[in-house]
Protein backbone atom coordinates (compact mmCIF):
# COMPACT_ATOMS: atom_id res chain seq x y z
CA UNK A 1 0.00 0.00 0.00
CA UNK A 2 1.33 3.54 -0.67
CA UNK A 3 1.80 6.21 2.15
CA UNK A 4 -0.72 8.03 2.41
CA UNK A 5 0.93 11.76 3.26
CA UNK A 6 -2.43 13.55 3.98
CA UNK A 7 -3.24 10.78 6.64
CA UNK A 8 0.08 11.81 8.07
CA UNK A 9 0.05 15.43 7.65
CA UNK A 10 -3.58 15.62 9.64
CA UNK A 11 -2.51 13.96 12.43
CA UNK A 12 0.67 16.00 12.21
CA UNK A 13 -1.93 19.27 12.62
CA UNK A 14 -4.60 17.62 14.68
CA UNK A 15 -1.94 16.72 17.10
CA UNK A 16 -0.38 19.83 17.60
CA UNK A 17 -3.16 21.45 18.92
CA UNK A 18 -3.00 19.14 21.53
CA UNK A 19 -1.37 20.38 24.84
CA UNK A 20 -0.91 19.09 27.69
CA UNK A 21 -1.24 21.31 31.04
CA UNK A 22 2.24 22.29 31.19
CA UNK A 23 2.19 23.62 27.77
CA UNK A 24 4.24 21.04 25.98
CA UNK A 25 2.96 19.37 23.12
CA UNK A 26 3.81 15.52 22.78
CA UNK A 27 3.21 14.03 19.58
CA UNK A 28 4.87 10.97 18.07
CA UNK A 29 6.88 10.08 20.33
CA UNK A 30 8.66 13.57 20.96
CA UNK A 31 7.96 16.78 22.74
CA UNK A 32 6.89 19.37 19.77
CA UNK A 33 7.60 23.03 19.31
CA UNK A 34 6.45 25.66 16.86
CA UNK A 35 8.72 28.78 15.51
CA UNK A 36 9.93 31.35 13.51
CA UNK A 37 11.64 29.84 10.72
CA UNK A 38 13.48 32.91 10.90
CA UNK A 39 14.42 31.82 14.06
CA UNK A 40 16.23 28.55 12.70
CA UNK A 41 17.73 30.62 9.93
CA UNK A 42 19.59 33.00 11.75
CA UNK A 43 20.80 30.37 13.92
CA UNK A 44 22.21 28.17 11.48
CA UNK A 45 23.49 31.10 9.65
CA UNK A 46 24.94 33.42 11.45
CA UNK A 47 26.67 31.07 13.37
CA UNK A 48 28.70 29.86 10.32
CA UNK A 49 29.36 33.24 9.54
CA UNK A 50 30.40 34.10 13.29
CA UNK A 51 33.10 31.11 12.82
CA UNK A 52 34.02 32.71 9.48
CA UNK A 53 38.01 30.82 8.85
CA UNK A 54 36.29 27.74 10.29
CA UNK A 55 33.01 27.57 7.40
CA UNK A 56 33.30 23.47 7.26
CA UNK A 57 33.48 23.16 10.61
CA UNK A 58 30.19 25.27 11.31
CA UNK A 59 28.93 23.07 8.35
CA UNK A 60 29.38 19.93 9.36
CA UNK A 61 28.43 20.57 13.17
CA UNK A 62 24.92 21.77 11.96
CA UNK A 63 25.23 18.67 9.88
CA UNK A 64 25.65 16.89 12.91
CA UNK A 65 23.64 18.41 15.60
CA UNK A 66 20.41 17.36 12.77
CA UNK A 67 21.43 14.21 12.21
CA UNK A 68 21.51 13.23 15.78
CA UNK A 69 18.43 15.08 16.28
CA UNK A 70 16.90 13.16 13.11
CA UNK A 71 18.44 9.85 13.97
CA UNK A 72 16.74 10.49 17.85
CA UNK A 73 13.60 12.16 16.31
CA UNK A 74 12.28 9.54 13.47
CA UNK A 75 13.55 6.48 15.94
CA UNK A 76 10.89 8.05 18.77
CA UNK A 77 8.03 8.49 15.38
CA UNK A 78 8.21 5.07 14.61
CA UNK A 79 8.02 3.86 18.23
CA UNK A 80 5.00 6.30 18.75
CA UNK A 81 1.12 5.18 18.83
CA UNK A 82 0.35 7.45 16.13
CA UNK A 83 3.00 5.70 13.49
CA UNK A 84 1.76 1.92 14.82
CA UNK A 85 -2.16 3.46 14.36
CA UNK A 86 -1.72 5.82 11.63
CA UNK A 87 1.47 4.97 9.07
CA UNK A 88 2.51 1.19 10.15
CA UNK A 89 -0.74 -0.14 8.36
CA UNK A 90 0.45 1.61 5.07
CA UNK A 91 3.88 0.12 5.44
CA UNK A 92 4.37 -2.60 3.22
CA UNK A 93 7.94 -2.90 3.59
CA UNK A 94 11.18 -1.77 5.54
CA UNK A 95 12.03 0.79 2.67
CA UNK A 96 8.13 2.37 2.59
CA UNK A 97 9.38 3.97 6.23
CA UNK A 98 11.63 6.31 4.49
CA UNK A 99 8.46 7.34 2.60
CA UNK A 100 6.58 8.19 6.23
CA UNK A 101 9.19 9.90 7.38
CA UNK A 102 9.10 12.48 4.46
CA UNK A 103 5.33 12.82 4.92
CA UNK A 104 5.63 13.69 8.52
CA UNK A 105 8.84 16.08 7.58
CA UNK A 106 6.63 17.72 5.18
CA UNK A 107 3.87 18.12 8.08
CA UNK A 108 6.40 19.84 9.92
CA UNK A 109 6.91 22.57 7.43
CA UNK A 110 10.26 21.24 6.23
CA UNK A 111 9.49 21.37 2.59
CA UNK A 112 8.33 18.82 0.42
CA UNK A 113 10.37 15.75 0.11
CA UNK A 114 10.56 13.55 -2.56
CA UNK A 115 12.40 9.83 -2.55
CA UNK A 116 14.39 10.07 -5.86
CA UNK A 117 16.21 6.90 -5.53
CA UNK A 118 16.69 4.11 -3.08
CA UNK A 119 18.99 1.29 -3.11
CA UNK A 120 18.54 -0.77 -0.11
CA UNK A 121 21.89 -0.24 2.29
CA UNK A 122 23.96 2.14 0.20
CA UNK A 123 22.08 5.12 -1.28
CA UNK A 124 19.21 7.45 -0.67
CA UNK A 125 18.48 10.08 -2.96
CA UNK A 126 16.01 12.71 -1.84
CA UNK A 127 14.46 15.55 -3.39
CA UNK A 128 13.02 19.00 -1.62
CA UNK A 129 11.27 21.64 -2.87
CA UNK A 130 10.55 24.35 -0.64
CA UNK A 131 13.01 23.51 2.11
CA UNK A 132 12.49 26.73 4.14
CA UNK A 133 16.53 26.41 4.79
CA UNK A 134 17.04 27.55 0.97
CA UNK A 135 14.46 29.92 1.18
CA UNK A 136 15.60 31.72 4.34
CA UNK A 137 18.96 31.86 3.12
CA UNK A 138 17.82 33.38 -0.12
CA UNK A 139 15.83 36.27 1.74
CA UNK A 140 18.47 37.63 3.99
CA UNK A 141 21.68 36.74 1.71
CA UNK A 142 23.17 36.89 -1.85
CA UNK A 143 22.97 33.54 -3.70
CA UNK A 144 25.04 31.11 -2.13
CA UNK A 145 28.06 29.00 -3.15
CA UNK A 146 27.62 26.14 -1.44
CA UNK A 147 23.84 24.18 -0.17
CA UNK A 148 22.48 25.44 2.37
CA UNK A 149 20.00 22.89 3.99
CA UNK A 150 22.08 21.88 6.73
CA UNK A 151 18.88 20.56 8.78
CA UNK A 152 17.77 18.34 6.09
CA UNK A 153 21.16 17.02 5.08
CA UNK A 154 21.61 15.52 8.45
CA UNK A 155 17.93 14.43 8.51
CA UNK A 156 18.81 12.45 4.94
CA UNK A 157 21.69 10.73 6.63
CA UNK A 158 19.61 10.04 9.63
CA UNK A 159 17.25 8.51 7.58
CA UNK A 160 19.16 5.73 5.83
CA UNK A 161 21.05 5.51 9.39
CA UNK A 162 17.54 3.95 10.92
CA UNK A 163 16.58 1.86 7.85
CA UNK A 164 20.26 -0.07 7.32
CA UNK A 165 22.77 1.20 10.24
CA UNK A 166 23.38 -1.06 13.22
CA UNK A 167 20.62 -0.90 15.75
CA UNK A 168 19.34 2.26 17.40
CA UNK A 169 21.07 3.71 19.18
CA UNK A 170 24.32 2.30 17.80
CA UNK A 171 23.81 3.29 14.33
CA UNK A 172 24.36 7.23 14.26
CA UNK A 173 26.38 8.17 11.39
CA UNK A 174 27.00 5.26 9.51
CA UNK A 175 25.64 7.06 6.39
CA UNK A 176 26.64 10.83 5.64
CA UNK A 177 24.62 13.10 3.01
CA UNK A 178 25.96 15.39 0.68
CA UNK A 179 23.65 18.42 -1.22
CA UNK A 180 24.78 18.63 -4.36
CA UNK A 181 21.63 20.98 -5.76
CA UNK A 182 20.54 23.88 -3.26
CA UNK A 183 18.04 26.23 -4.20
CA UNK A 184 20.22 28.32 -2.36
CA UNK A 185 23.06 28.34 -4.95
CA UNK A 186 20.33 28.81 -7.73
CA UNK A 187 19.51 25.19 -8.28
CA UNK A 188 15.77 24.81 -9.33
CA UNK A 189 15.33 22.34 -5.99
CA UNK A 190 17.51 20.92 -3.26
CA UNK A 191 18.78 17.46 -3.42
CA UNK A 192 20.29 15.34 -1.21
CA UNK A 193 22.66 12.00 -1.64
CA UNK A 194 23.14 9.92 1.35
CA UNK A 195 25.79 6.95 1.44
CA UNK A 196 27.74 4.56 3.42
CA UNK A 197 30.39 7.44 6.06
CA UNK A 198 33.58 6.57 4.47
CA UNK A 199 35.36 4.46 7.84
CA UNK B 1 -10.58 40.74 24.89
CA UNK B 2 -10.61 39.47 21.47
CA UNK B 3 -9.45 35.97 21.58
CA UNK B 4 -6.65 34.69 19.85
CA UNK B 5 -7.85 31.91 17.61
CA UNK B 6 -5.12 29.53 17.60
CA UNK B 7 -7.10 27.01 15.24
CA UNK B 8 -7.87 29.25 13.02
CA UNK B 9 -4.55 31.08 12.82
CA UNK B 10 -2.20 28.00 12.46
CA UNK B 11 -2.45 26.56 9.18
CA UNK B 12 -1.10 25.37 6.29
CA UNK B 13 0.19 26.74 2.47
CA UNK B 14 1.44 23.46 1.17
CA UNK B 15 4.07 22.24 2.12
CA UNK B 16 4.79 25.29 4.42
CA UNK B 17 3.48 26.03 7.85
CA UNK B 18 2.24 28.98 8.72
CA UNK B 19 1.30 30.91 12.00
CA UNK B 20 -0.90 33.74 11.14
CA UNK B 21 0.65 33.92 7.49
CA UNK B 22 4.35 34.24 8.66
CA UNK B 23 6.07 31.04 8.47
CA UNK B 24 7.01 28.40 11.09
CA UNK B 25 8.27 25.09 11.35
CA UNK B 26 7.54 22.26 13.75
CA UNK B 27 10.89 20.97 15.73
CA UNK B 28 11.31 18.74 18.56
CA UNK B 29 13.50 19.13 21.35
CA UNK B 30 16.15 16.67 20.17
CA UNK B 31 16.76 19.25 17.41
CA UNK B 32 16.15 22.73 19.76
CA UNK B 33 18.66 20.90 21.98
CA UNK B 34 20.80 19.66 19.95
CA UNK B 35 21.33 23.36 18.25
CA UNK B 36 21.60 25.33 21.70
CA UNK B 37 24.58 22.96 22.73
CA UNK B 38 26.18 23.06 19.36
CA UNK B 39 26.52 26.70 19.92
CA UNK B 40 27.19 27.21 23.44
CA UNK B 41 29.94 24.50 23.28
CA UNK B 42 31.56 26.09 20.26
CA UNK B 43 31.71 30.01 21.10
CA UNK B 44 30.47 29.93 24.83
CA UNK B 45 29.09 33.56 25.51
CA UNK B 46 28.61 34.89 21.91
CA UNK B 47 26.65 31.37 21.18
CA UNK B 48 23.98 32.36 24.39
CA UNK B 49 23.84 35.70 22.95
CA UNK B 50 22.89 34.02 19.35
CA UNK B 51 20.23 31.80 20.56
CA UNK B 52 18.72 35.20 22.53
CA UNK B 53 19.62 37.34 20.13
CA UNK B 54 17.90 34.67 17.32
CA UNK B 55 14.43 33.99 19.29
CA UNK B 56 14.47 38.20 20.46
CA UNK B 57 14.08 39.09 16.61
CA UNK B 58 12.23 36.45 15.52
CA UNK B 59 9.47 36.98 18.03
CA UNK B 60 9.19 41.13 17.90
CA UNK B 61 8.33 40.80 14.38
CA UNK B 62 5.67 38.22 14.67
CA UNK B 63 4.19 39.23 17.80
CA UNK B 64 4.53 42.84 16.35
CA UNK B 65 2.18 42.00 13.46
CA UNK B 66 0.06 40.04 15.24
CA UNK B 67 -0.61 42.56 17.34
CA UNK B 68 -1.74 44.87 14.60
CA UNK B 69 -4.14 42.14 14.10
CA UNK B 70 -6.11 42.86 17.21
CA UNK B 71 -5.91 45.99 17.99
CA UNK B 72 -8.79 46.23 20.49
CA UNK B 73 -6.87 44.68 22.76
CA UNK B 74 -5.29 47.90 24.86
CA UNK B 75 -3.73 46.95 27.93
CA UNK B 76 0.21 45.98 28.50
CA UNK B 77 -0.96 42.75 30.48
CA UNK B 78 -3.59 41.55 27.89
CA UNK B 79 -0.99 41.86 25.23
CA UNK B 80 1.37 39.82 27.29
CA UNK B 81 -1.52 37.24 28.09
CA UNK B 82 -2.51 36.79 24.60
CA UNK B 83 1.87 36.29 24.19
CA UNK B 84 1.48 33.45 26.94
CA UNK B 85 -1.22 31.59 25.16
CA UNK B 86 1.08 31.85 21.97
CA UNK B 87 3.93 30.54 23.87
CA UNK B 88 1.87 27.97 25.22
CA UNK B 89 -0.04 26.72 22.33
CA UNK B 90 3.68 26.90 20.28
CA UNK B 91 4.34 23.76 22.71
CA UNK B 92 6.98 26.10 24.43
CA UNK B 93 5.54 25.95 27.69
CA UNK B 94 3.55 28.15 30.59
CA UNK B 95 4.94 31.72 31.29
CA UNK B 96 3.17 34.28 34.18
CA UNK B 97 3.38 37.72 34.15
CA UNK B 98 4.48 38.89 37.70
CA UNK B 99 5.14 42.38 37.26
CA UNK B 100 4.66 44.29 33.90
CA UNK B 101 5.95 48.02 32.81
CA UNK B 102 7.62 50.07 30.50
CA UNK B 103 10.53 49.52 32.39
CA UNK B 104 10.55 45.81 32.57
CA UNK B 105 9.27 43.43 34.57
CA UNK B 106 9.15 39.71 36.35
CA UNK B 107 7.94 36.60 34.99
CA UNK B 108 7.86 33.37 36.27
CA UNK B 109 7.94 29.81 33.86
CA UNK B 110 6.86 26.99 35.81
CA UNK B 111 7.54 24.72 32.91
CA UNK B 112 8.82 25.23 29.14
CA UNK B 113 9.99 23.23 26.11
CA UNK B 114 13.44 23.91 26.85
CA UNK B 115 13.97 22.83 30.07
CA UNK B 116 11.62 19.64 29.59
CA UNK B 117 14.31 18.75 26.40
CA UNK B 118 17.76 20.00 27.79
CA UNK B 119 16.76 17.63 31.48
CA UNK B 120 15.76 14.64 29.09
CA UNK B 121 19.04 14.91 27.13
CA UNK B 122 21.31 16.40 29.32
CA UNK B 123 20.29 16.71 32.95
CA UNK B 124 21.29 19.17 35.40
CA UNK B 125 23.34 21.48 34.49
CA UNK B 126 25.09 24.25 36.35
CA UNK B 127 24.16 27.72 35.03
CA UNK B 128 20.49 28.60 33.79
CA UNK B 129 20.21 27.70 30.16
CA UNK B 130 16.93 29.14 28.92
CA UNK B 131 18.08 31.45 26.22
CA UNK B 132 15.54 30.89 23.98
CA UNK B 133 12.95 31.91 26.55
CA UNK B 134 14.74 35.18 27.89
CA UNK B 135 15.17 36.42 23.92
CA UNK B 136 11.43 35.74 23.95
CA UNK B 137 10.65 37.46 26.92
CA UNK B 138 12.92 40.56 25.48
CA UNK B 139 11.49 40.28 22.03
CA UNK B 140 7.15 40.27 23.47
CA UNK B 141 8.26 43.15 25.70
CA UNK B 142 9.88 45.07 22.61
CA UNK B 143 6.64 44.60 20.38
CA UNK B 144 3.90 45.35 23.01
CA UNK B 145 5.87 48.64 23.90
CA UNK B 146 7.16 49.54 20.26
CA UNK B 147 10.78 49.04 20.72
CA UNK B 148 13.78 47.77 19.15
CA UNK B 149 15.64 44.89 19.24
CA UNK B 150 18.24 45.15 22.26
CA UNK B 151 16.00 47.80 24.36
CA UNK B 152 15.22 45.50 27.17
CA UNK B 153 17.58 42.65 29.02
CA UNK B 154 16.46 39.62 30.41
CA UNK B 155 18.47 37.73 32.84
CA UNK B 156 17.28 34.26 34.19
CA UNK B 157 17.45 34.83 38.31
CA UNK B 158 16.06 30.90 38.80
CA UNK B 159 15.98 28.23 36.35
CA UNK B 160 14.93 24.37 36.39
CA UNK B 161 18.10 23.52 34.61
CA UNK B 162 19.73 23.62 37.99
CA UNK B 163 16.62 22.19 39.50
CA UNK B 164 15.65 25.56 41.40
CA UNK B 165 11.76 25.43 41.36
CA UNK B 166 10.81 27.98 38.28
CA UNK B 167 12.55 29.45 35.89
CA UNK B 168 12.17 33.40 37.19
CA UNK B 169 12.98 36.52 34.35
CA UNK B 170 13.77 39.70 35.40
CA UNK B 171 13.62 42.34 32.69
CA UNK B 172 15.38 45.47 32.77
CA UNK B 173 16.01 48.62 30.16
CA UNK B 174 19.31 47.28 28.81
CA UNK B 175 21.99 50.14 29.87
CA UNK B 176 24.96 50.98 27.73
CA UNK B 177 27.37 48.07 27.56
CA UNK B 178 24.90 45.42 28.74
Amino acid sequence: MAIDGNKIIHAVMEGSRIRESKGIIPLFGVYLSIFSTRYYNNLSFEFEKMLKGRKSEAEALLVRAAQECGYATFQGVRNSWEWEEIVKPMIDRKEDQIEGFSAVAFAFGWGDLKVRKLIPGETLVIRATGSYEASGYLEKYERAQSGKCYMLRGVTGALMDLLYGKEYPEGCFTFSAHEHLCRAKGDEYCEFIAQKSPD
Amino acid sequence: MRSLNWQKKLGRDGHRVKFSGRPVAMHCHHYNINLQKTLEDTLGEQGVQLVYRSSEEAILEDFKSILGQYDSIKSDKSKFEMAGLMFQNSGMGIIRVEALGPDGGLFVSPSNHHVTGWLAKHGRRPTPGCHFVRGWIAGILEAIYDRTVGYYTVEEQECKMVRDGDCVFVVKVAQYGD
